[in-house]
């Protein structure tokens, strides 16, 4: 047969997807005595909570133990980096959706009969719903964090123009087709099994182990898929997940816990609302040589990893541009409502939109075409190439990207077919924008930047691959078994990557950041290195009989054999048996870590990041006005993967990040009412794209002849950056929007551009003009 | 044909099933979804909402016509009873593929799944490749158009979906498939099954299910039962069980009285069924009656028109249901019938409040006549374009006599408790010409018409702000059509 060619494989678990046979935790059945777990969360944003009846509830037919805070055998908390998150509310709540107690039942109705029968009294408190509110009251979540460089009040000074304004970006949520889940199994003795839905199977260990008052030696954590993650089930898997083991140890059965649509909805945390303020100063041409920006946070009601989010908005306050006098502040509010959390981008998102914002009213303010100033201030790849925070941007492909596109896209022909369209229309405008990506690869807090590997060979000449890196549909799994199959160079159908496991590979980092191909391939590489050499040994002293030397041995098409010598070969599998009869292990650990990073949270300095992901998109809409519909009729994308592993899957992850994008800057509006409660907790009223909503014409191309140097196969990462290639449709919009009168006004704008912020805008420009 | 059972039976897996649900102790409300998930080796269908605006749920149920020809409809299995695929073929994700000398062959659209990447994280995919299977079931080389209809009303996060469209038109081509084989076999089972039509009557502890196979017994348990929900495609009520986990003590369901499914065309009128599902309304349309058209274009998504139906959606009398302010402006009628007669009604007066209708005691809505007015149109503005609710829509309707307006029906959902025309605005244009002065003197009048609420789907300035601009489009869209100058 012949192989498929490796960098289009289809995705690993593909067919057992198309058949319904791949496995997601609320499929699994630990056995006939498996409970139900469900939560009673806080229905008050804020409240003392003055009494908590469960007497009436425990006689429910089918229930078997309900669970409060004092129930709780070890540490009441479940903030993974601040340990500033209750897992069950006993004293007060500071959000609705926060847990207060936990009940195990036969079923989900008899659980959620006893629920209406649990009786909690709250006395209210003030509670502070929104980001002016915090800032005005002034509820900090922590000191605010500065980056600085150049000379700010110089930069003014030597600018022929000075613009201030706002923006304020919206929430999202992640709406994960799999809700959060964990099945708890309990062991012998303390021990803890948890099928959890987590990119984090490392710290739901030490969540499960703290809230139980066990040892992480004691808990097991595993997780062969995800359906869907993108962020949401980095840290608050967690909680999913501590509170079935906390029944699970209660009950002594299992326990599983998948939250429904709105339980999910009403009780996770989002992508961090902002609010900021920015002033700019550039010259006429539209050089920017100035800017200090505000950026502020809504943190929802704890730490969670809002400040990490908050460094990446600061670190890409810059994007594309070089601005030689910058200054970033980083504010974070606590406001009631859940703590919001990690989301592809975080933070780069908002950081982005804001200066693509900015480029934007400057252009507009010159009364220029915006790609003009983008390319004007892009960094450069000789001089002026050195980020606020100190890092050279090298391998810059932001140039190579513009030329290419601009081309491919047919800006220019298009922008005049455009304005000609707006000319004879009169309530159907259309816009264009080209938007570039910038993206920082690796965690902003430098030790996370590890990984870890364990691969095993068996006498059958199979090998069984483990790393640390969670499959949440990103295709990890299928790059590391590509890792795997051509290092040891034999067929992929000899390789298995199974669960990700705590017992296997312990004290990883979270796959997020974009880093599970980068981190784990690596570490994968490591350790089939080890093996590798091992095995050469044999080779060449037991198979060759002395007639080779270790380092002349390859691995190729599922033989190994002498480079210098072919006639000396033997079959992987045999080599393998021999090596066993030689007493040769053939387990192996790999380790990696990401060489030459570090950053000075204090003095915002350093090298952050080990490269960056580049991109550029160029988006045409067409706006009807009267109602603030709009529709994409075309997106072009050329995007810089480096060499990929797998184009098929790069692809994939472009085109899925951009439409996820398109969400956020377009349809996914949250809102709450006065009393803190979500309005849109189901697809009924949250409305993520739909088929009908992508580009009509969407072409995609990955940059060629990129390869990265010191990465996995020279590949990059690509799981966020094409996530803020969508800021091309948000400014599009705007300039359909901007159409109406005629380029002459700056529009009213804000992210998401949904039909009422657009229908607004257009309202304000019409009246504008009417009053001349 | 006299007697009841009180048993439902389907086909599953290639077997007859017979569910009996008072020995079973199974609740004859279940939905679908969660009956094929409590089956030992049915995983594959996901609860991803369970209020059928994800698709992760979604089956195909396949009938016989009186050919003996295969219709395959794909459906949200969340949102419908157990009941209600009596006499059907119940096709899950876990029949497409074959085991061939004991290796899997994928289906088509499966392989057409695995081949161009349509599949990323998994969830939502077993109700893509279900979607994509009814498609291709009745559609030879479809359009994208319709590609993109049948793949609405399912919800991938992953994918950007692209790849999915493009396995979809891959895979529609017409090629038989295992179920084209065994079609003769499927359709001689469910003939059996459906040969002499009985009555369903399913009592258990707290619940009673009541499955008239004709509308005379439909109109008897009407009239002995005033206390039951009446349902056909329980698109709506269904939320009551799986949204508000509320009891459904007593149903009628209709949706297997042939008799209020039908369609009827003369030379001044339409006259539909009430019971007939809106996708086979929007079939039979074929684009014309364009307003109504544009409206189904738009309205939820394929497999909830395959169960929603006209008299269900004017019987639910929300304020945001997208056909009732369109059949203000073509000024329907209905026919509502109960066992000793029936009465006709214009929409306009059976439409009484908030969710409250004329209908009383007994009756039920038999069939939807709408005249064939010229120069009706349908506007809907929604936060998404598909798959949405209406935050406003609108019908409306002109005519003029010597370009002065001699009748208009502005009609609006959304902006009240419940439909309702903008009758000031209306009665300033009457008589006056049909130019863009006295439209934009109109709009200020409409904008202080009606006092909307905001709520999860927008601030109540939008709605004003849009309802005012639809009638500009009006203006804007019928000018020239009206014009005799032109």
């Amino acid at each position: 047969m012949r192989r498929q060619k490796m960098n289009f494989l289809p995705h690993d678990s593909a067919h057992k997807h198309v058949t319904g046979q791949s496995v997601y935790v609320n499929d699994m059945q630990a056995s006939s005595e498996m409970l139900e777990g469900h939560v009673v969360y806080s229905k008050q944003a804020h409240a003392k909570i003055v009494s908590i009846n469960i007497s009436e509830a425990l006689k429910v037919n089918g229930v078997d133990t309900i669970l409060l805070a004092k129930d709780i055998p070890g540490l009441n908390q479940m903030g993974p980096v601040v340990h500033d998150e209750i897992c069950l509310a006993d004293k007060e709540v500071t959000f609705i959706g926060q847990a207060i107690a936990l009940i195990a039942a036969k079923t989900k109705k008899a659980a959620r009969e006893a629920e209406k029968k649990l009786k909690i009294d709250y006395e209210l408190l003030d509670a502070i719903l929104d980001l002016d509110t915090a800032i005005e009251k002034e509820n900090r979540l922590a000191p605010p964090r500065k980056i600085e460089c150049g000379d700010l009040e110089k930069g003014f000074s030597e600018s022929d123009k000075i613009l201030e304004g706002s923006l304020k970006t919206g929430g999202q949520e992640h709406w994960y087709l799999e809700t959060q889940s964990c099945l708890a199994v309990p062991g012998e003795d303390r021990e803890m099994m948890a099928y959890s839905s987590t990119q984090h199977p490392s710290e739901t260990q030490a969540i499960v182990a703290e809230v139980l008052g066990i040892q992480k030696n004691e808990v097991e954590v595993e997780v062969r898929r995800m359906g869907g993650a993108f962020g949401g089930k980095e840290t608050q898997a967690n909680h999913v997940a501590a509170w079935s083991s906390l029944l699970a140890n209660a009950t002594g059965k299992p326990v599983k816990i998948c939250l429904n649509r709105d339980e999910d909805q009403i009780m996770t945390g989002k992508r961090h609302r902002t609010l900021n303020y920015y002033k700019v100063g550039f010259d006429r041409n539209g050089k920017i040589h100035a800017l200090d920006v505000d950026l502020n946070l809504d943190a929802g009601s704890s730490n969670d990893l809002t400040m990490a989010i908050t460094e990446r908005a600061m670190f890409h306050i810059d994007n594309a541009y070089y601005i030689p006098n910058l200054k970033v502040v980083g504010n974070t509010w606590k406001t009631n409502l859940p703590s919001n959390t990690a989301f592809r981008g975080f933070g780069g998102p908002q950081g982005m939109a804001v200066i693509e914002n900015i480029i934007d009213r400057i252009a507009r303010h010159l009364g220029k075409d915006p790609l003009e100033i983008r390319k004007l201030n892009f960094y450069n790849e000789e001089k002026e190439n050195i980020t606020h925070y100190g890092q050279k941007v090298e391998n810059n492909r932001l140039q190579a990207l513009y030329k290419q596109l601009t081309k491919t896209s047919d800006y220019s022909e298009r922008r005049s077919q455009i304005n000609q369209f707006n000319q004879f229309n009169r309530f159907t405008k259309r816009g264009i924008a080209l938007t570039p990506v910038k993206f920082g690869i690796s965690f902003t807090t430098s030790f996370l930047n590890q990984a870890g590997a364990l691969v095993n060979i068996y006498k059958d000449g199979t090998v069984q691959v483990n790393h640390g890196g969670t499959e949440m549909g990103q295709g990890l799994y299928l790059k590391i078994l590509q890792v795997a199959a051509s290092e040891l160079g034999i067929d992929p159908k000899f390789i298995k990557v199974t669960s990700t496991n705590t017992s296997k590979v312990p004290n990883t980092s979270a796959t997020a950041a974009s880093s599970g191909s980068d981190l784990n391939g690596m570490a994968v590489q490591n350790a089939i290195d080890k093996l590798k050499s091992r095995l050469s040994e044999v080779a060449a002293k037991v198979a060759f009989n002395g007639g080779s030397k270790p380092e002349n041995i390859r691995f190729e098409k599922d033989i190994v054999f002498d480079a210098n010598n072919p006639e000396n070969n033997i079959r992987f599998p045999d080599l393998i048996n021999l090596a066993y009869l030689n007493q040769t292990s053939l387990s192996a650990t790999g380790y990696y870590k990401t060489p030459d990073i570090h950053y000075d949270k204090d003095k915002g300095r350093g090298k952050p990041f080990h490269y960056f992901a580049f991109g550029m998109a160029v988006t045409e809409v067409e706006v009807d006005t009267l109602t603030g519909y709009a529709k994409v009729l075309r997106t072009d994308i050329l995007h810089d993967v480096g060499k990929s592993i797998n184009e098929r899957i790069d692809i994939g992850q472009i085109e899925g990040g951009f439409v996820q994008g398109m969400g956020w800057v377009t349809t996914e509006d949250l809102k709450y009412d006065a009393n803190g409660n979500l309005l849109n907790h189901s697809p009924d009223t949250y409305k993520i794209p739909t088929i009908q909503d992508i580009p009509k014409d969407f072409r995609v191309e990955i940059l060629k002849n990129a390869p990265n140097p010191a990465t996995i196969k020279q590949s990059k990462a690509v799981g966020e950056p094409p996530f803020m290639l969508a800021l091309s449709v948000w400014l599009a919009i705007k300039d359909a929007i901007s159409a109406v009168g005629d380029h002459q006004s700056e529009p009213e704008f804000s992210l998401p551009a949904t039909n009422e912020v657009i229908l607004e805008a257009v309202e304000k420009i019409r009246e504008g003009m009417e009053r001349g | 044909m006299d007697g009841v059972r009180n048993t439902v039976r389907f086909i599953l897996d290639g077997k007859t099933v017979t569910i009996d649900f008072e020995k079973e102790m199974i609740s004859p409300t279940i939905t679908v979804l969660n009956y094929i998930r409590s089956l030992p080796k049915h995983k594959g269908v996901k609860e991803g909402c369970a209020e059928g605006d994800c698709g992760a749920c979604t089956v195909v149920l396949a009938e016989a016509d009186s050919n003996g020809k295969m219709t395959y409809r794909a459906v949200n299995s969340c949102l419908i009873f157990l009941p209600m695929i009596d006499g059907k073929h119940l096709i899950t994700i876990e029949n497409l593929a074959q085991k061939e000398s004991g290796e899997v062959k994928l289906h088509a659209v499966q392989q057409a799944m695995v081949d161009l990447n349509g599949s990323q994280c998994g969830f939502c995919t077993p109700g893509i490749v279900m979607s994509i299977f009814a498609l291709q079931k009745s559609h030879v080389n479809p359009s994208r158009e319709i590609a993109e209809d049948a793949l609405t009303g399912n919800l991938c996060r992953c994918t950007g979906y692209q790849p999915i469209l493009n396995a979809a038109l891959k895979s529609s081509n017409g090629e038989p498939d295992h179920f084209t084989k065994d079609e003769k076999n499927i359709s001689e089972e469910l003939s059996k099954l459906n040969s002499e039509p009985t009555d369903i009557l399913i009592k258990t502890k707290d619940q009673t299910y009541i499955q008239p196979k004709s509308l005379k017994s439909a109109l008897k348990y009407v009239s002995q039962n005033p206390d039951a929900i009446i349902i056909n495609g329980s698109t709506d009520v269904a939320l009551k069980q799986t949204k508000k986990f509320e009891l459904i003590p007593k149903v009628i369901d209709l949706s297997a009285v042939q008799e209020l499914k039908f369609f009827n065309e003369d030379e001044d009128q339409i006259e539909i069924g009430a019971g007939l599902p809106l996708e086979s309304v929007k079939i039979k349309l074929n684009g014309k009656f364009c307003a109504f058209a544009d409206a189904l274009k738009v309205f939820a998504s394929k497999q909830i028109r395959e169960l929603a139906t006209l008299g269900g959606n004017i019987g639910t009398a929300s304020p945001i249901g997208d056909t009732i302010p369109l059949l203000f402006a073509y000024d329907a009628k209905l026919k509502i019938v109960n066992q000793n007669g029936e009465r006709l009604i214009r929409i306009e007066d059976f439409i009484k409040g908030y969710r409250q209708t004329d209908l009383k005691a007994g009756e039920l809505i038999y069939t939807v006549m709408i005249p064939k007015h010229q120069n009706v149109k349908f506007y809907k503005v929604s936060k998404r374009k598909d798959l949405d609710i209406s935050t406003v829509s609108a019908g409306f309707r002109i005519g003029l006599n010597n370009e002065k307006v001699k009748d208009i029906c502005l009609a609006f959902g959304g902006m009240a408790a419940m439909p309702k025309r903008a009758k000031k605005t209306e009665a300033f244009l009457l008589g006056k010409a049909w130019n863009e002065n006295n439209v934009e003197a109109a709009m200020k009048i409409l904008k202080e018409e009606f006092q909307p609420l905001s709520d999860a789907r927008s601030g109540k300035e939008f709605r004003k702000l849009a309802a005012k601009n639809l009638l500009l489009k009006f203006y804007e869209e019928t000018k020239d059509e009206l014009s005799p100058a032109r």
